[in-house]
C-alpha cells in the first residue's frame, strides 16, 4: 500500500490529490509539496476522493497544511471527503480547527 | 595477513557501531520498561464495580495512554488517549500527556475541566512539535451510578447494556483534540449505569488492526467479541478481546498501538477504597 500524490497548478491555485493511504509510512511524501509553497499561492485544495485510509499521522500532516495556510496566508480547502474520512475529521475536530484559522484568523 | 592503518580504523568503526547499537538497544529496552511500569501501575479496586486496562504497543514502545485516578470525593477518573505518531517520539509525548493528566486530575472538578487544563498545559509544546493527542476522560461516581465524560477528539467508548445486552456507542460529545486549538472548553455528558453494565474505552488500533490480507478488524468484530464475553469479569473480557485480535492478525506486525480500558458495574455499591489517591477522607 502506498500514496500517490497528483499535483495540479493553475495560476495561484494548487490541488493536491491523494491516492492510496495516508499514514505513518507515507505522510513524508507530502512534505516536499508543502515545502515548495511560496507566498504567491492563494488557494490550496486537498483532494481526498481516492484516499483509502488515514491515520493520526495523516491527520498530523493535514494539521501542518492548516498551520502553513496561516503562515503563508492562503485559503485551504478539503475536497472529495468520503463518509469515513469525514467522520474521522469531525471526530478529531479538524473542520473546527480549519474554520478557526481560515475564518476567524485565530492564531494557532 | 597484511594490515594497514585503514584496516585497523575500519575494524574499530565496526566495533564502535556495534557498541552503539547495543547501547541504543539497552536504552530502548529501559524506555520500554519505564513506559510499561507507568502504564501498568496500580489499578484501583472498589466495591460496586471493577476497572482494568491493557496496552500493546505496535513497536517496542508506543503512544497510547490510559490511566486511573481515584478522587477524594469517592469518584474515579479514567482517561484513555492516543498520541499522534508511533514509536519513541509518540512515547515521549505520551509521558508528557501522563504528567499533564495527573496534575490536572488533582486540581480540576470534572472530566471536561481536566481536558481543558491539559490542553492549556501542553498546547504550546504539541504545537511546537507538530503533534496532538486525542483523549477521552470520564468520572465514574459509584454513589450516584453516574458516568460523566468529555471528549477531545477520541473515538467514543462502547456501552454494553447488562440488561438488554445491546452494545452501542456512548452518546456522542464533541471536542477538539488536545493540541488542536488553544483555550478550549470541553462539554460534558452523563449517563446512568446499572448493574452489569460495562463501558469499553479503546483506541483505534483495535478496530484498525490488520490481518495478512490487509483487512481491518473493524468495529463489527469487536462488538461480536464483546457480545460473546460480556458476562465475564473485566480481566477476562480484556483477555478475550486481545485473543480475538491476535487470532485475527495472526502475527502480522501492526502499525498502531492497541489499548483498552474496561469499567464494569456490579450489584454492590460502596466507596472507592483504593490506591494512588493522594488523600482519602
Amino acid at each position: 500500500m502506498s500514496l500517490v500524490i497528483k499535483k495540479e497548478t493553475k495560476n495561484t491555485t494548487m490541488t493536491l490529490k491523494f491516492i492510496g493511504i495516508l499514514d505513518i509510512s507515507t505522510t513524508n511524501e507530502i512534505v516536499p509539496y508543502l515545502n515548495e509553497i511560496d507566498n504567491n499561492l492563494k488557494e490550496l485544495s486537498l483532494d481526498f476522493s481516492e484516499i483509502e485510509f488515514i491515520d493520526s499521522t495523516g491527520i498530523g500532516s493535514i494539521m501542518n497544511a492548516i498551520h502553513l495556510s496561516q503562515e503563508k496566508d492562503f485559503t485551504l480547502k478539503f475536497e472529495g471527503v468520503n463518509e469515513l474520512t469525514r467522520q474521522v475529521f469531525e471526530m478529531v475536530g479538524l473542520y473546527d480547527i480549519l474554520e478557526a484559522v481560515q475564518q476567524e484568523g485565530l492564531d494557532v | 595477513m597484511y594490515k594497514d592503518s585503514l584496516t585497523y580504523i575500519y575494524k574499530n568503526d565496526k566495533e564502535i557501531k556495534g557498541d552503539l547499537n547495543k547501547a541504543l538497544q539497552r536504552e530502548i529496552n529501559l524506555a520500554r520498561n519505564i513506559q510499561s511500569s507507568l502504564l501498568n501501575g496500580k489499578t484501583p479496586t472498589f466495591d460496586g464495580g471493577e476497572v482494568c486496562g491493557a496496552s500493546l504497543p505496535a513497536r517496542l514502545i508506543g503512544g497510547d495512554y490510559y490511566d486511573f485516578y481515584p478522587l477524594v470525593n469517592g469518584k474515579i477518573r479514567i482517561v484513555i488517549g492516543d498520541v499522534m505518531g508511533k514509536g519513541i517520539p509518540a512515547a515521549m509525548l505520551m509521558i508528557l500527556t501522563r504528567g499533564a493528566f495527573r496534575s490536572a486530575a488533582e486540581s480540576t472538578q470534572s472530566p471536561g475541566e481536566t481536558l481543558t487544563a491539559m490542553n492549556q498545559a501542553i498546547y504550546n509544546d504539541l504545537k511546537t512539535l507538530k503533534s496532538f493527542v486525542t483523549l477521552f476522560c470520564a468520572d465514574w461516581d459509584p454513589n450516584t451510578s453516574t458516568l460523566t465524560y468529555a471528549n477531545a477528539g477520541h473515538n467514543p467508548p462502547l456501552y454494553i447494556n447488562g440488561k438488554s445486552n445491546s452494545i452501542e456507542e456512548l452518546p456522542k460529545i464533541k471536542g477538539i483534540m488536545v493540541g488542536g486549538l488553544p483555550n478550549q472548553v470541553y462539554k460534558e455528558q452523563s449517563v446512568e449505569l446499572n448493574d452489569e453494565d460495562t463501558v469499553f474505552f479503546y483506541t483505534d488500533g483495535i478496530v484498525e488492526a490488520i490481518n495478512k490480507d490487509g483487512e481491518q478488524y473493524k468495529l463489527d468484530r469487536l462488538i461480536s467479541t464483546l457480545e460473546q464475553n460480556k458476562e465475564k469479569v473485566v480481566g477476562d473480557i480484556e483477555r478475550a478481546v486481545m485473543e480475538s485480535i491476535n487470532k485475527f492478525t495472526a502475527g502480522v506486525p501492526q502499525k498502531d498501538d492497541i489499548t483498552m480500558v474496561l469499567l464494569k458495574i456490579s450489584k454492590q455499591k460502596a466507596d472507592i477504597t483504593s490506591l494512588n489517591s493522594p488523600v482519602f477522607s
